[in-house]
């Protein structure tokens, strides 16, 4: 094509009207600060189970529109908020898996700009097949009436593993045995210690206090005691549970974005193993279950705009429909039924969890 | 296009595609011996990505202990049989990415016609079965050390825990209950043949087999046994029949793991890239064809069930639930010290004159290993009082025959004996071995203990191994001849000998203690 240079200078021009007139969209618009140079890097800790969602290109993506780049290093939630070795790194942000986290991190001395719940998972326990098929015959698993999914006694299951009952007692003569249920270490990972507040508040009959846990700490101590070798993270744990099946690993806990993460991540798979004939993954609503919350602990000014991203829309979005968390108050951004059975759109019995000094001497008692 | 632009251009293409085809990364793997069947999977991998990738096969606690060490192990990724071994041995947590490839059950194999006498087939065998088996003298078993090798733990934690009556875990206490240790114990007599590595024990079995020696049954992982009755049936013998014990077994998850040496970000996509080819479908499926478990890998993948032996992948097994690190870690040593079968171990040592200086130096350190609990220990290679200990220093004849129990008074005079000793004359190991396997032969109860001659030389002997083997055959037990050389060693007699006596050689030109170390796994 030939062009004149007439022609070809008054293009010019008109580009570079445009690009000034983009250029102040932009200025006025966080989410493409980014894409105008200057990406800010922030370094901090993070739980295990919020890696693949950072890992995700397209929340990579989303966050370099705010101009973000993140060094996001995975540590346990309890030791990122404690370990002196950890913090003496000086993180510019920390962002564990609960709330209570804040509270120990100003303990440990650190100057918390700012603190606010970014997303949420329910704790659940994941489980197979005819673990939920035996449960229902024993009456400990029934089926939600809003919602349809699967929510267990808990407290039920507790008193039956501390009374010595075999699977088979519970309806399930598949597996032999002492019917057992594993979390992670709950003095490293943050699913474990919040199961260990869930357990200690379900044998205490109310949210656990001091008075409460001198009564029953040594049940709750009695119910980890039964785990034998803990993992130290979420995800681990998790990764044993899929990979182990029904013979090794029947009952785990963890949190409910973990199996929406996995499913999601090879729909292809996700599907072959519905369709199998082997055992199937399924998740359990313990009643009442525990809300992990993931605070964001600001520390550096330049994290507000951390923040500000990943409360926007848009992260919300991808956060719950390609990696399942829930956002800040619990409910769910977009599409609720993505994949169908995995997920209720709410649960109705949310405990708080006991405050951080019971949960500090629980975990003293129970490391004694 | 003048040429020269073109050839340019050319080469530039070619240079740029020789980039993409070839990684040029060079990645090492520590392995249990277990793997070995998967290494062609991955090598194709590595060659694929025009990297050089290598093996080095070590028993679990090795893997282990190389992770303790402050400066870790050398490897770029870890692939033990069990991560219990990442678990409990990494404390600075250098290992990351640990990622479970396959589950494998430890079970255990007996000769099927002896299955069928004992019962077992088509039926739940449990613990007790097993143990009513082994003090009737109905059944003895090769087992790997528990010590030294994850196939050996996972047996002796299950016969653990079974012996507490269906406990949910085992805890501390439960090791100092009397009954406990008594069922335990009265189990590990069936111990025949011990060794470091579940792979060497299952080619024993089929070596045993092809010349005449068959042993009744074989703990070992569920996919080394579908190996091992592969080749039985190729041999015409009959296989080993898969027992499930009904009370729970130990499953390895077979996990690989990456350990960053800051050795760039190619070496870590290597093994991302590693990491996802093992687990895509085509290669699941040939993972799966091993007689390795994916549980959620479906009928598609797992390997067909084979009802003549009683193997199936798909069949549910119930694991036992492992416990707490610092229990293992006291269950251990409970075993090295307690339960296990007692050895009776006669040590030749060459102090022929060839010997003088560097060897004599180095062969007195490996004595003070071996006789120092302390030292023994940290490697879970402690003798206990039960055990028999002979030392025979030769060169050209025996100089000596020392003779004591394990106990620290008897090992403080073996030391002592073995210090005396300098090096000179001429050499004959046969002469030594001769004496060694008189002495074990004439000790009593026999049967209650784990027989072995180890022999130590830097070189060729003379003599000649036939009047050996000839008394060696007529002998009430048969005694494995283990060899470690030293120095720059001719292997070919040590070889031989240990070949014919099915026992193996260890390389102690390295490192000699921990050859003995080695040694004393498959004793």
């Amino acid at each position: 094509m030939a062009i004149s240079r007439r022609a070809f200078g008054l293009g010019l021009l008109g580009a570079a009207a445009a690009g000034t007139g983009g250029y102040l969209t932009l200025k006025d618009r966080p989410e493409f600060r980014g894409y105008l140079g200057n990406k800010a890097h922030l370094f901090g800790f993070i739980g295990g189970e919020k890696q693949a969602f950072l890992a995700d290109p397209d929340v990579v993506h989303a966050l370099g529109g705010y101009g973000l780049e993140l060094d996001a290093r995975v540590a346990g939630s309890v030791e990122m908020v404690r370990e002196a070795a950890l913090l003496s790194q000086k993180p510019q942000f920390l962002w564990p898996s609960s709330s209570i986290m804040v509270d120990l991190a100003r303990k440990s001395g650190v100057a918390i700009r700012n603190d606010q719940v970014v997303l949420n998972s329910p704790i659940v326990v994941y489980t197979w097949g005819p673990v939920v098929e035996g449960l229902k015959k024993s009456g400990l698993v029934t089926v939600a009436a809003k919602g349809g999914y699967n929510q267990l006694d808990l407290k039920a299951l507790l008193d039956a593993i501390l009374a010595g009952k075999n699977w088979s007692d519970l309806g399930i003569g598949e597996l032999y045995g002492r019917a057992r249920i594993v979390s992670t270490d709950p003095n490293r990972s943050n699913s474990g210690f919040m199961f260990a507040g869930l357990v200690l508040s379900l044998m205490s009959g109310d949210v656990a206090t001091q008075e409460l846990l001198a009564q029953h700490g040594d049940q709750a101590k009695a119910i980890f005691r039964s785990m034998g070798l803990k993992s130290s993270s979420s995800g681990k744990l998790f990764d044993q549970y899929i990979a182990g099946g029904l013979g090794a690993e029947p009952m785990v806990v963890g949190y409910e974005n973990q199996l929406v993460e996995w499913a999601l991540a090879d729909p292809a798979r996700w599907q072959r193993v519905q369709a199998g004939m082997g055992a199937k993954p399924e998740i359990l609503y313990p009643r009442p279950t525990v809300y992990s919350a993931h605070p964001l602990i600001v520390v550096d000014p330049a994290v507000d705009r951390l923040l500000e991203a990943l409360t926007s829309p848009k992260l919300q979005e991808l956060a719950w429909s390609k990696h399942g968390f829930r956002g800040p108050l619990g409910t769910v951004a977009g599409d609720a039924d993505a994949i169908a059975g995995v997920r209720p759109a709410e649960i109705e019995a949310v405990l708080p969890m006991p405050s951080a000094d019971v949960m500090l001497a629980l975990l003293a008692q129970m490391d004694s | 296009m003048p040429k020269t632009l073109t050839s340019v251009l050319l080469l530039a293409f070619a240079v740029l595609l020789a980039a993409c085809n070839s990684s040029n990364v060079k990645f090492s793997i520590v392995s249990g011996s277990e793997n070995t069947v998967l290494e062609p999977i991955v090598q194709e991998f590595c060659a694929k990505q025009g990297a050089t990738c290598t093996f080095a096969y070590e028993g679990s606690l090795d893997i282990g202990l190389g992770l303790q060490r402050p400066a870790g192990l050398d490897q770029d990724a870890v692939w033990p049989a069990s991560s219990v071994w990442v678990d409990l041995f990494d404390s600075g947590r250098k290992v990351r990415n640990l990622t479970s490839i396959a589950q494998m059950p430890v079970i255990l194999g007996v000769r099927k016609s002896r299955a069928e006498e004992l019962g077992w087939v088509g039926k739940p065998v449990f613990m007790k079965d097993i143990l009513a088996a082994v003090k009737d003298g109905k059944l003895k078993f090769l087992m790997t050390s528990a010590t030294q090798s994850n196939s050996g733990a996972s047996a002796y934690l299950a016969m653990l825990s079974s012996a507490l009556g269906g406990k949910e875990v085992i805890e501390p206490g439960d090791l100092d209950n009397p009954n406990v240790r008594e069922t335990v114990s009265a189990l590990l007599q069936g111990v025949e043949r011990s060794s470091g590595s579940s792979g060497w024990l299952a080619d024993l079995y089929v070596d045993s087999a092809s010349k005449g020696t068959v042993y009744d049954a074989m703990w070992n992982y569920e996919a080394t046994l579908k190996e091992t009755n592969d080749k039985l049936k190729q041999m015409g013998k009959e296989p080993l029949y898969a027992v499930y014990p009904a009370d729970g077994v130990a499953v390895g998850d077979s996990p690989l793991g990456f350990i960053d040496h800051g050795r760039g970000p190619e070496v870590e996509k290597f093994f991302t890239d590693l990491l996802a080819y093992l687990q895509s479908d085509a290669v699941r499926k040939r993972i799966a064809d091993t007689g390795r478990r994916l549980p959620l890998g479906g009928s598609a993948i797992q390997a067909a069930a084979e009802p003549d032996w009683n193997f199936d992948p798909g069949k549910l097994v119930t694991s036992i639930r492992m416990p707490e690190p610092a229990v293992i870690r006291k269950a251990l040593d409970l075993y090295q010290e307690a339960l296990r079968k007692p050895s009776l171990t006669a040590l030749c040592f060459d102090f022929s004159g060839s010997m003088e200086d560097q060897g004599e130096k180095q062969l007195q350190a490996a004595a003070q290993f071996l006789f120092t609990p302390e030292k023994a220990s940290e490697v879970l290679v402690q003798w206990t009082p039960s055990d028999h200990i002979f030392v025979l220093p030769f060169d050209s004849v025996v100089r000596a025959n020392f003779a004591a129990t394990g106990d620290a008074a008897g090992q403080a005079q073996l030391l002592a004996a073995v210090a005396d000793q300098h090096a000179g004359g001429g050499t004959d190991m046969y002469a030594c071995a001769q004496q060694a396997l008189q002495q074990i032969t004439a000790t009593p109860d026999l049967p209650k203990y784990l027989p072995a001659i180890i022999i130590m030389t830097d070189g060729r002997t003379d003599g000649s191994a036939d009047f050996f083997l000839q008394q060696w055959r007529n002998a009430p037990v048969r005694v494995p001849v283990f060899g470690i050389t030293f120095g720059d060693a001719d292997k070919s007699q040590l070889d031989s000998l240990a070949k014919a006596t099915s026992a193996r050689v260890f390389d102690g030109s390295g490192d000699l203690a921990g050859a003995f170390r080695a040694a004393r796994g498959y004793n």
